[in-house]
């Protein structure tokens, strides 16, 4: 891997483009250098806000943990450390981790490198942004519900959510449990395949970490879609808004068959489809509240006063989270209530099910999965939200199959539409990264993509 | 026609592990508050679960020692609600699959022996300790965590004696698991007790909870007490409010804690961080298989081989220390029940004395097998053996003891003839009146002939001859 940048310089850098992009929440002041001789040696790296860096302070982009300085250190930052890496910020995110756009942080919005009034996407855009504005080469995320490889397409990089259970979420301020996945952002495959190798891996203290070995997916990558069966997911790509992303995502199309790939269309009853939406946000809504129960301005985060404990804890409460996310806590504790749990929450994991079997069977017919990431490039700030109760199209948030499944899923550019990047989503069963990674480096030589952003990092 | 009295306890224990249900800091009580916590324990965000293995492995012990069906799916749920003593904001618990259910345990009171059903056995863990003072309230996390089994029965008791005798049996069974310490007066075992009151057993009546009670001892006067209530206030036509309520020994009454308005949605569903783990067969197998011997079982045993009455055997049962130190003398006497007076009756007291009990008894079972042996076989008297008894504690050998006294008993015939003789020629008025059939007179004597012998005659001997000699005159 290599770096544009040193650690020291990489922080001036993420500095130097606050004005403009506003993606980062703590910066390291000197980042020091790191002794470990590892594959990452001297790699500065930039880690979403919610991933616990001891003596770092790691808020989530929430106020309530405006103050929240962890005590240990997530495995991955052990891992990245150990590697030789240096963390050089934090970056920003929607509310710890709920939103698409990335407007719902305490710190403001930030802002799409390639055209500073548009959304990054979110959650993961502060990282989105410094990889693509090539501040660092590595930038760490999570993807709950494609909170990694949205921005990413958004921002014309490379964000790869591997398998469930691929890489620890020790020490990952969690959203939705059954959901979350620790991803990352890079430029281009091989980094991507680097940097898994040197996430990955058990961990006992997250009991569903794999125990599975953790294959050289850098040493063993070989582009190639030769022989491979690409199922071309039809139900979202008929959908694409734009023509010249149309043509842009036929083309590679072809491309791939060109070079050898078997190309089979898949598709999925729109029904099921629409489901997709409802389902995330039941269940994602309902984990959050419990998992967010932790913070009452007690033992850490910012206190509120009050006249008892009870005030305590509903004063900072109250005061600590956005509404946005306080009506999210709501519609989550609602679908737990008992006399609600099984016409929502529990209706809502059947059809999870049924979601992930129809899912599966797709891959009956194909090793990967191609899709647009979205359908249309990143939204001006001012015209989006993620407040849009009921208005959910399945082609936006179809790529929430693969949180559903766990499959490895990636996204990668394509092209420009009006100076935006839009992307493509590659997803593979379980465990299947280097068949992945293997099609996504074919890709990356097919597509060589060469652009690069009006704020990049000097 | 009274009112019948419906019971069902909720038992909380904690697990004798070394570290906590889900994280590695050490288990202890009475540490210097918030020093064995970790961040899993406070709950700081990034924090996740890992289930101890060995609490695991006590449960089952638990479920087993309970005659529980055991659920080798092992399953977490969350139990939601806020209280500045729960450090997540939830509790891991096991809500829709617990570990063990359907069991029973068997007690014993006046009335007999009886089954109560346990309906289901579960793990989870336990909050942290709040004391409320007048500077404001101070939360100890080191309990936060703690692996516990909480133990539901059925509504199966009807008496105060029954609720006592149920945790008594508890206890004692997962005493002898080696499960949990088992200390009401620490609270590594708290009950809580359910009562209800109605005529008719089919439609129960309104239930009131009573927490916090120390000692087995409250648990009889506890629910004795709120038994009389209710009653008295049906009687007086009140209506029983759903209610939590203490035990004040002072006042040997309940008091109201608080009411409870509704229940509580805790919002339950699985603990998504904790995948459903399948146990080994194999490994539950041996488990069960080499559970200790329950105490049930070894009131059996103790009826059947000694020969010992129910009672001395469920006194030297329940305090298993007692009941180990009893079958260490057993090793070397053959006089059961005399070694059973000896160790209930003046071990016990000079234990007490000195400020001790069976786990810190300092007694030699064998010197003590050896000195019950000694007055069984009508060496020593019993008096003498109260002598010999005291310099046995302080570590004396007491075949020693007898000798340097010298306190052989005397069982000759002829020396004790010749004493007896001499006190009826003496004692002419007792004489008569035994012959008027006054039978104190035989005690008077006997005291007399003892008195003679400086108290070393062996009194039964002396008892037989001199009824014999009694009757020649």
């Amino acid at each position: 891997m290599n770096s544009k940048f040193s650690a020291k310089e990489a922080a001036k850098a993420i500095e130097a483009l606050q004005p403009e992009l506003n993606a980062a929440v703590t910066i390291v002041e000197d980042p020091q250098d790191n002794p470990n001789q590892g594959p990452l040696a001297g790699i500065p790296v930039v880690l979403k806000d919610n991933i616990n860096s001891k003596g770092l302070r790691t808020t989530a982009s929430s106020k309530i943990l405006d103050n929240y300085v962890p005590v240990y250190d997530a495995t991955i930052v052990e891992k990245l450390t150990n590697a030789g890496a240096v963390i050089v910020a934090k970056s920003s995110m929607d509310e710890l981790g709920m939103g698409g756009t990335n407007r719902n942080a305490a710190t403001g919005p930030a802002a799409n490198p390639w055209n500073t009034a548009h959304i990054t996407g979110g959650s993961s855009g502060g990282s989105a942004a410094l990889t693509a504005a090539e501040t660092v080469p590595l930038a760490i995320g999570t993807d709950t519900g494609d909170s990694i490889r949205k921005p990413a397409a958004y921002c014309g990089v490379i964000g790869v959510k591997p398998t469930y259970g691929r890489i620890s979420r020790y020490g990952i301020i969690p959203y939705a449990s059954s959901l979350d996945t620790v991803g990352f952002f890079t430029r281009n495959i091989p980094d991507a395949a680097l940097a898994l190798e040197v996430l990955a891996g058990r961990d006992d203290h997250d009991m569903t970490s794999s125990f599975l070995p953790v294959p050289n997916y850098a040493e063993d990558l070989k582009p190639s879609v030769e022989g491979k069966n690409i199922g071309v997911f039809r139900t979202v790509s008929d959908r694409i808004v734009r023509p010249e992303m149309k043509e842009a995502f036929e083309k590679l199309v072809k491309d791939l068959e060109a070079a050898g790939a078997k190309i089979v269309d898949v598709t999925m009853d729109e029904k099921l489809m629409n489901l997709i939406a409802p389902v995330y946000k039941t269940i994602a809504n309902a984990e959050a509240t419990a998992n967010h129960s932790n913070l009452d301005g007690i033992r850490f985060g910012v206190r509120k006063p009050g006249a008892s404990v009870e005030e305590v804890m509903t004063n900072s409460r109250t005061a600590g989270f956005s509404s946005y996310v306080r009506a999210r806590f709501v519609i989550g504790s609602y679908s737990l209530f008992e006399e609600n749990q099984d016409r929502l929450f529990r209706k809502a994991q059947k059809i999870r099910r049924l979601l992930v079997d129809a899912y599966k069977a797709l891959f009956e017919k194909c090793d990967l999965i191609l899709a647009p990431a979205a359908v249309d490039v990143a939204p001006l700030i001012e015209e989006s939200s993620d407040v849009r109760f009921g208005q959910d199209r399945f082609e936006e948030e179809h790529m929430q199959l693969a949180n559903f499944s766990g499959y490895p899923s990636l996204t990668m550019p394509l092209g420009l539409a009006d100076g935006l990047p839009f992307g493509i989503n590659l997803t593979a069963p379980a465990f299947e990264e280097q068949n992945l990674f293997d099609a996504a480096a074919k890709i990356e030589e097919i597509i060589d993509w060469k652009e690069e952003p009006a704020c990049l990092a000097k | 026609m009274s009112r019948e009295v419906t019971i069902g306890i909720e038992i909380h224990c904690e697990l004798k592990t070394k570290t906590k249900m889900f994280s590695g800091a050490p288990v202890s009580f009475g540490a210097q508050a918030n020093t064995n916590t970790s961040v899993i324990d406070l709950g700081h965000p990034g924090t996740l679960p890992c289930v101890n293995r060995e609490a695991v492995r006590l449960a089952i012990k638990a479920c087993a020692g309970l005659h529980c069906t055991i659920d080798p799916l092992v399953k977490f749920d969350r139990k939601n609600y806020y209280y500045s003593d729960l450090p997540k904001g939830f509790q891991i618990t096991q809500q829709f699959h617990p570990i063990g259910k359907d069991g029973y345990v068997t007690i014993e009171t006046e009335d007999g022996k009886k089954n109560v059903r346990i309906e289901r056995i579960h793990m989870e863990e336990d909050t942290a300790k709040q004391f409320h003072k007048d500077t404001g309230t101070y939360i100890d996390f080191n309990r936060a965590g703690t692996p516990l089994v909480e133990i539901v029965s059925r509504p199966d008791m009807h008496s105060a004696a029954e609720a006592a005798a149920y945790v008594e049996a508890l206890r004692r069974t997962l005493f002898y698991l080696n499960v949990s310490d088992v200390k009401m007066e620490e609270g590594s075992m708290r009950c809580d007790i359910n009562i209800s009151l109605s005529y008719d057993p089919e439609k129960l009546g309104t239930k009131v909870e009573i927490k916090n009670l120390n000692s087995i001892a409250n648990v009889q006067k506890a629910v004795q007490a709120e038994i009389e209530r209710q009653n008295a206030a049906l009687d007086a036509g009140e209506e029983i409010i759903q209610s939590t309520r203490r035990y004040d020994e002072p006042s040997k009454q309940t008091v109201l804690m608080r009411k409870k308005e509704g229940t509580v949605d805790y919002k339950y569903f699985p603990e998504p961080n904790i995948f459903p783990i399948r146990l080994d067969q194999a490994w539950i197998d041996s488990i069960v298989n080499s559970l200790e011997e329950l105490p049930e079982q070894r009131l059996s045993r103790f009826e059947k081989d000694y020969g010992l009455s129910s009672y001395d055997a469920t006194v030297l049962v329940n305090d298993r220390d007692m009941a180990d130190f009893y079958e260490e003398v057993m090793k070397h006497t053959k006089a059961a029940k005399k070694a059973a007076n000896w160790v209930i009756g003046d071990l016990s007291a000079w234990l007490n004395k000195n400020g001790l009990n069976f786990a810190k008894n300092p007694a030699d079972p064998k010197a003590i097998a050896r000195l019950i042996t000694l007055i069984e076989d009508g060496s020593i008297s019993g008096k003498q053996g109260k002598v010999v008894f005291e310099e046995v504690m302080k570590g004396a050998d007491p075949d020693q003891v007898i000798k340097e006294k010298g306190m052989i008993q005397v069982s000759d015939d002829g020396a004790l003839l010749e004493m007896i003789n001499k006190v009826l020629d003496e004692n002419p008025k007792s004489i008569e009146d035994f012959k008027n059939g006054k039978n104190r007179a035989v005690g008077f004597l006997m005291g007399q002939v003892m008195k003679a012998s400086k108290g070393q005659a062996n009194p039964k001997k002396a008892n037989q001859l001199l009824t014999q000699e009694l009757s020649k005159r």
